[in-house]
């Protein structure tokens, strides 16, 4: 007894000793951020990193000198880039290898040359002409594919433009129609609408003004000097869009705390954005109030791929937001530092095929990122799932969950395609799991309706057992109630 | 104790007015009977939040805590029956304190009566069929209601509207008393860090 005990302890000695000499494993390439996600109970969970930082390119990579203030990107179906590099007013064109293909930095109008004067976006239309939205030049030039002056619209004419309108286009989409859509500072009306030719449409997706009743009782109750000193209500101005292939317009604000910042405009200007999600699509549901880093997400880029999933950009943290079309929360990636992968001012976001690439405006680079596994298999299934192969991407869900065990939208997507096979009771077990009370009560009905038909022999006789029972016990008590009278008497 | 006793809160259930009578004037009701529903309602409520179906159960359950059940129906039924107390006694009421602690237990009987089995139901129906449930339920809330009322009425012999006034008094009333509850507690605690610091102050300079 004792010896062994001896022995036990000094094997153990030795294990501790060759634990503690033995080198660290090999380590994981680890994110400099953290993969999280809002769970149903709008909690920040741990997941899986979605996607990974692969390379930096910046203009000295590249080899044409550093880039200074740039302040958008695009991304063309065929993979070439086009970054606006604002501070030396020139557009780099590169092609899907990251290669420059050429600078624009300035083009020919009527026999002049001109040069764009601190642009803030652009935009390439199919055909591949080029919109920019020069903004200090108060103006947006259209220039073709070979970066050849095609045209320039100046400031919208319109009596609805209340007198000293003060025009700086900052962002610009055009939709197949040829329709444009201009984001401009300082207009709070909602996104300036042009039509093909150039001439102003309307406003387009005007921000509601939210009034608290509390707030408004106050003003009613202030003095006109008091009031003047009060914050206005004033519908806040969008900062950034985005168009998806069937011409909706995914538009931002950058309003704090505001509940819809990302508005999915259909073309009357109604917002159609599906908010089904565990929570709303407003980026951080959860933060700190004061502090570093404090306060709601300020999203200021949003990019849409052919399928509905848009991802968002947060100045403030540094994250990226990707939802998919009912406004689930996807995965989380990005942060603001110092390191590989993360950012210093992120302006910009689009995606180069799945890649995500992020423009950051003081650092003068664009940070690619590459999906991990898991990110491919969760875009994947969303992309199954919108083109209608719900099974195939219950089959991709169902891998999901092996990376991920907390993923719930992933017990969902399997639940529904089980309850499509009809396999209402193992729907009913992943449906709970994602808390989709809609669907599991579909499944519960089905199932319900299932077990009462194949124990319909068994439950009506236990009814009618049940029935009779109590019809005798009643006979009985009435007899001895009955007996007990005439003993009494 | 008989079982008349046992089986006669159900008795009171129907029949609210010879009922509360019979349980002030002929005795029968009994205290230790009061307590025994109080428990049991307890238990329903913690059974409701942990059995009750997935379609109409949102609690989270990593947050289940049955102390909380103590805390907002123990605690609050015996503030109604101090308040109510306090407060009749100067309202020339007749009802003695076991009595009020009497009728408000036995009110809290169709809680029990209908929430119970709407747990069982509530795990056979669908989300279009929970209209029923929240439909009971809020009935066994007025039910409630209903015989409190006619519990307080009776035990204190009020007229209908003294009856509302007194049981509107009787809430605020108990919310005085959590005022002054947490004002007591607040200035023994600062009582409590003043001594406490007189007595650091001393021993570091002894």
């Amino acid at each position: 007894m004792g010896v062994s005990q001896r022995m036990k302890r000094m094997l153990l000695a030795l294990g501790t000793l060759l634990l503690l000499l033995s080198p660290p494993g090999p380590s994981l390439a680890a994110a400099p951020y953290e993969g999280y996600i809002y769970s149903y109970w709008t909690e920040a969970t741990p997941s899986p990193e979605a996607y990974l930082p692969a390379r930096l390119i910046s203009g000295r990579t590249l080899g044409i000198g550093d880039w200074n203030n740039p302040q958008d990107l695009y991304v063309t179906r065929d993979g070439h880039i086009y970054v606006l590099d604002s501070g030396n007013s020139r557009i780099v064109v590169l092609d899907s290898g990251w290669n420059v293909v050429r600078q624009i930095t300035g083009f020919t109008k009527g026999g002049a040359e001109e040069r764009f004067n601190l642009p803030e976006g652009l935009f390439v239309t199919e055909q591949g002409h080029l919109y920019v939205a020069d903004t200090e030049n108060r103006r947006l030039v259209e220039l073709d594919e070979h970066g050849r002056f095609v045209r320039e619209i100046g400031a919208p004419e319109s009596e609805v433009l209340k007198d000293g309108f003060q025009y700086f286009p900052r962002k610009v989409a055009v939709d197949r129609a040829g329709r444009i859509f201009v984001v401009a500072r300082g207009v709070y009306e909602g996104i300036i609408e042009l039509d093909p030719d150039g001439e102003f449409m309307g406003f387009m997706g005007t921000n509601r003004v939210t009034v608290d009743p509390w707030e408004y009782m106050w003003k009613r109750l202030a003095t006109r000097a008091q009031r003047e000193q009060l914050v206005r209500f004033i519908p806040t101005e969008f900062n950034n869009l985005d168009l998806d292939p069937d011409g909706f317009l995914y538009a931002t604000n950058q309003e704090k705390n505001t509940p819809r910042p990302i508005q999915k405009l259909n073309p009357s200007g109604n917002d159609v954005l599906r908010r089904e999600g565990y929570g709303p699509p407003r980026g951080d549901l959860q933060f700190a109030y004061r502090g570093e880093f404090s306060g709601s997400s300020l999203l200021i880029d949003v990019d849409v791929n052919d399928y509905g999933v848009y991802s968002v950009l947060d100045s403030n943290r540094g994250r990226i937001f990707t939802y998919n079309e009912d406004g689930s929360l996807l995965y989380v990636f990005g942060k603001i530092g110092k390191q590989f992968g993360t950012f210093k001012s992120p302006v910009a976001l689009d995606r180069v095929g799945e890649n995500i690439a992020v423009l950051d405006r003081d650092m003068g680079q664009i940070t690619l990122f590459q999906p991990t596994r898991f990110g491919e298999l969760v875009n994947e299934a969303n992309r199954l799932y919108s083109i209608g192969q719900h099974d195939a991407s219950a089959e991709v869900w169902k891998e999901v969950l092996k990376y991920d065990a907390n993923y719930e939208m992933a017990y969902v997507g399997v639940g529904k395609a089980l309850l499509r096979e009809g396999k209402n009771k193992e729907a009913l077990g992943y449906l709970k799991l994602g808390y989709d009370r809609k669907y599991y009560s579909k499944a519960f009905e089905r199932y319900r309706k299932e077990v009462l038909r194949e124990h319909f022999g068994a439950i009506m006789t236990g009814l009618v057992a049940l029935a009779v029972g109590w019809a005798v016990l009643l006979a009985v008590w009435k007899y001895r109630k009955r007996r007990l009278k005439a003993n009494a008497a | 104790m008989r079982l008349e006793l046992w089986t006669y809160p159900f008795y009171v259930l129907f029949h609210p007015f010879k009922g509360f009578w019979d349980l002030k004037y002929e005795r029968m009701g009994k205290l230790r009977i009061a307590f025994a529903i109080l428990a049991l309602l307890t238990v329903t409520f913690i059974l409701e939040r942990q059995y009750a179906g997935f379609l109409v159960n949102d609690n989270d359950p990593r947050h289940l805590n049955s102390i909380n059940e103590l805390k907002y129906l123990v605690v609050p039924f015996f503030l109604w029956c101090v308040s109510n107390w306090c407060l009749t006694t100067l309202m020339d009421g007749e009802g003695k304190f076991r009595e009020i602690v009497m009728v408000t237990g036995y009110s809290l009987l169709p809680l029990i009566v209908i929430h119970l089995p709407n747990i069982l139901f509530s795990n056979v129906i669908i989300l279009r069929e929970s209209a029923f449930y929240y439909f009971l339920n809020s009935l066994a809330f007025l039910w409630f209601v209903w015989l409190l009322f006619i519990g307080t009425m009776t035990v204190h012999q009020f007229t209908v509207a003294k009856t509302l006034v007194t049981m509107g008094l009787t809430l605020v009333v108990a919310g005085i008393i959590v005022f002054l509850g947490l004002l007591a507690f607040s200035l023994v605690n600062q009582i409590a860090s003043f001594v406490m610091t007189i007595y650091h102050e001393l021993s570091l300079r002894m």
